[in-house]
Formats: C-alpha cells, sequence, structure tokens
C-alpha cells in the first residue's frame, strides 16, 4: 500500500503539492491523471524518495520512503524522462541492478529480449526515446518489483509496443499483484489497465475510486421530456446540455435509481450511456472551472 | 508459422459504448453459445486474457464471474474456467435482447416503416444466416 498524508512541497515559493492525501491499495493499478501542472510528477517524485516533502507522510509498506534503501529495493521507477550513466547500455545498467535488486531475474531478462529487440551494447542515451523507454521497462520488469512507480510511461512508444509492454504488466498484476502506479493523460488507455483511479487538480485530490465504483456511480442520459415538463428535483445533476428538447444529462448516483426516477416524467424519448474515463474527468474538473474554453481565433 | 488461438482473434472496440467488462463477457457469451468454444473445453485463465488483451485481471475477473452466474461457464477452484456443458436457458439475455428489439423497432416505426416491412426485414436476417 502507498499512503500520502496530507503532503505539502513549495518551490520557490510555489506550492506544487498543497495538501495531498491519496491511497493506492496494494495490488491496484493505480491511474493518476490532472491538468498539466496538476502535480503528478511530483508527488511521484516524493513516493519514490526523491524529493522530501515539507510537511505531511509518505509511507510505503508502511514505511517512510525518504533515504530508506529498505523500502526502495522494492519499488522501480519509470520517470518521463528516463536517465542511465553516461555511456551505460542495457547489458551494463543490467548488470548495475542485479546489483542493487536483489530479486532481478536474469533468466526473465533473457526471454524478454524476444520482446525487446534492443542493441544491448548500444550506450542508452544514443537511442530513440522510445527505445529508451522499451530499454527502461525491460530493466524494471526484471527487477521483479512490488511497487511499480510509472511517470507518462507509454509517451514515444508504437502501438504494438504499448499493448505488449501494458499486456505483460497485467500478467504481472494478474500473477504477482503487484501493485502499479500509473500517471498518464492518455485516459483511453488507462480505462483499460487501471483499477483505480485518482484526480489531481492543483496540487489536492479531487476524488480517488475504484473504477467501477466510478463508472457505476455516474451517468449520461439523453432524454426528451413533454413540453413544460420540469426534471424531479432530487436528481444530482453534474451538467447538462440542451439542444432544442433533447437534453443530455450527467446525473450523479446509482444509474437504475437515476433511470427510475427520470421515467416519472414521462419522457418522449431517453437513452442511458456508461460514460467513459474521459468525460469523467472532463465533467469532474468543469465543476471545478477547468473546462475547455470557446475561444475563436 | 505459429498457431493462434481462439482468443487472440477477439479485441477490444473502443467506439463502442458498451463498457469494457461488458465487451468481454458479450464476446465470450457468443463464442460460447456459437459453439466456437465447445462445451468442457477451458477457458484460458485470468493472467493470460489480461495479459493478451492487455486489459486488468479484475475487469477479465468481473466478465467471467457474470457468465458463472449466468451459467455459462463452471469454474473448478484451482483448475480454471470451463465451458458449461449444456448451455444455460438464458431468460435474462432473452429479455434483453427482446428490449433491444422492441427498441429497433420503434426507432424504425419513426422513420415511417409498417409492421408488416419490420417483419419483412427479419426474415431477410433469418435467409442470410
Amino acid at each position: 500500500m502507498i499512503e500520502v498524508k496530507n503532503v505539502t512541497k513549495s518551490f520557490d515559493g510555489f506550492r506544487a503539492l498543497d495538501g495531498l492525501t491519496m491511497t493506492v491499495p496494494a495490488g491496484a493499478v493505480y491511474g493518476l491523471v490532472g491538468p498539466n501542472g496538476s502535480g503528478k510528477s511530483t508527488i511521484l517524485r516524493h513516493i519514490t524518495g526523491i524529493y522530501r516533502q515539507d510537511a505531511g507522510e509518505v509511507l510505503v509498506a508502511g514505511a517512510p520512503v525518504y533515504e530508506n534503501p529498505e523500502v526502495k529495493a522494492k519499488m522501480a521507477y519509470i520517470p518521463d524522462d528516463v536517465f542511465y550513466f553516461l555511456q551505460a547500455s542495457v547489458d551494463d545498467m543490467m548488470r548495475w541492478y542485479r546489483g542493487m535488486y536483489p530479486d532481478f531475474d536474469a533468466e526473465r531478462f533473457a526471454k524478454l529480449r524476444e520482446v525487446f529487440r534492443l542493441d544491448e551494447k548500444m550506450p542508452i542515451r544514443r537511442m530513440s526515446k522510445g527505445m529508451q523507454k522499451q530499454a527502461a521497462f525491460w530493466l524494471a520488469l526484471c527487477m521483479r518489483p512490488e511497487y511499480l512507480i510509472l511517470d507518462e510511461p507509454v509517451d514515444g512508444l508504437d502501438p504494438v509496443m504499448r499493448r505488449q509492454i501494458w499486456g505483460l504488466l497485467m500478467a504481472d498484476a494478474a500473477e504477482r499483484g503487484i501493485t502499479v502506479l500509473v500517471s498518464s493523460h492518455n485516459l483511453r488507455e488507462l480505462e483499460d489497465v487501471c483499477d483505480h483511479v485518482g484526480i489531481l487538480d492543483r496540487g489536492r485530490l479531487l476524488l480517488e475510486h475504484a473504477l467501477s465504483e466510478l463508472q457505476d456511480n455516474i451517468t449520461k442520459v439523453q432524454i426528451a421530456l413533454p413540453d413544460g415538463r420540469p426534471l424531479p428535483k432530487d436528481l444530482s445533476l453534474v451538467h447538462e446540455t440542451v439542444s432544442g428538447r433533447l437534453r443530455t444529462l450527467i446525473v450523479r448516483g446509482d444509474p437504475q435509481e437515476t433511470l427510475a426516477a427520470l421515467q416519472t416524467c414521462d419522457p418522449l424519448f431517453m437513452d442511458a450511456l456508461p460514460l467513459t474515463l474521459e468525460e469523467i474527468f472532463i465533467y469532474e474538473l468543469g465543476g471545478n472551472d477547468y473546462a475547455v474554453k470557446d475561444i475563436l481565433l | 508459422m505459429h498457431t493462434v488461438r481462439w482468443y487472440q482473434l477477439f479485441s477490444i472496440n473502443y467506439r463502442d459504448p458498451r463498457p469494457i467488462y461488458e465487451q468481454i463477457t458479450d464476446e465470450l457469451r457468443r463464442m460460447l453459445l456459437t459453439g466456437l468454444i465447445a462445451p468442457g473445453e477451458k477457458l484460458p485463465s485470468v493472467r493470460e486474457l489480461a495479459q493478451q488483451l492487455a486489459i486488468n485481471p479484475n475487469t477479465i475477473q468481473r466478465a467471467y464471474r457474470a457468465l458463472e452466474q449466468a451459467g455459462y461457464i463452471d469454474s473448478a477452484p484451482g483448475k480454471g474456467n470451463f465451458a458449461a456443458l449444456r448451455p444455460p436457458a438464458d431468460a435474462a439475455r432473452r429479455a434483453e435482447l427482446v428490449g433491444q428489439l422492441r427498441k429497433s423497432a420503434r426507432a424504425l416505426r419513426e422513420l415511417g416503416l409498417t409492421d408488416a416491412e419490420i417483419a419483412a426485414c427479419l426474415n431477410e436476417g433469418g435467409e442470410e444466416t
């Protein structure tokens, strides 16, 4: 389990994290999303023990992370910009990590050679961005970590490689119950692989839920009501767009109950649609005055 | 040449409004009912399917549970999931599909088709298969 409790961090007077509290349950695949500059990378750097918080606590497996090699040995981290020693090749880094991580799996490393067709002798820094990410996954998957922290992990990877890597991670999640914390803007992809999601906004957590719970708790309804017929009063309306007689409603609460309540208004037409994670993201942040602006250029 | 297992043939349709677990449930149900997965055949493990589809294992588990509850698959603890020897008389599924058919019929009526024309469409569909 990863616990972040009321963490605050300022850089030069700028409050990057503002009392952030979040919990990643053990064995979860947790997607961390949020607008640019909301603090995603910053909190990941606290969870991996790179930054020290100004206030609050960061616990992994119950222990503080900062300067704690024992906890860090259970973690692998792929930052948004991967960095390795100057001139180091995949082969050099493999030997380095084998020394650092007691569970490093050399057999797995050999097996994965077939997946990642990289030149093991080539300095990683000379590789393309996508190949560098591949190298990072190859090494991280062999560390057999209990916790895998990924910052924009598939940025720069081609579609085949993305699918391949997510597949390998899902197998690890099913088999070993690895805890994955991943930040990404690719909500479509997160929806497939995550079971938990947290939305960050301006250094705070806006919401945190199991994904199934999140999607079972909000409904999109397209409805046309007879003229002059109002919507039920007790509806927990998140968003409404009206075009002519047709309204699109985003309603919080149990979908069955929402539909039953709307049925009492004798709709001329009614259709319920599930919400995608992207829609949830947009509507939740829209209520927090972050929305697509109508600007004509 | 390498052999392709049947479950490698299906993929998630991202433009489909159904949630992923429902898509997986529906697809597996179709394969079970049409005999593409033979009665008694072992289904891939949750791990295999999660890796193959790059989908969270809990989602796969949820689909398997739904199919088990509806009687399409039997799960033997420690052994895996198997296609049921006798497919169930799935009243819930039938009601759901009839509901969808009614909805389509209503939409067709709104477009001005008569009930006789709609019935004719159903017969055309019958000849295709």
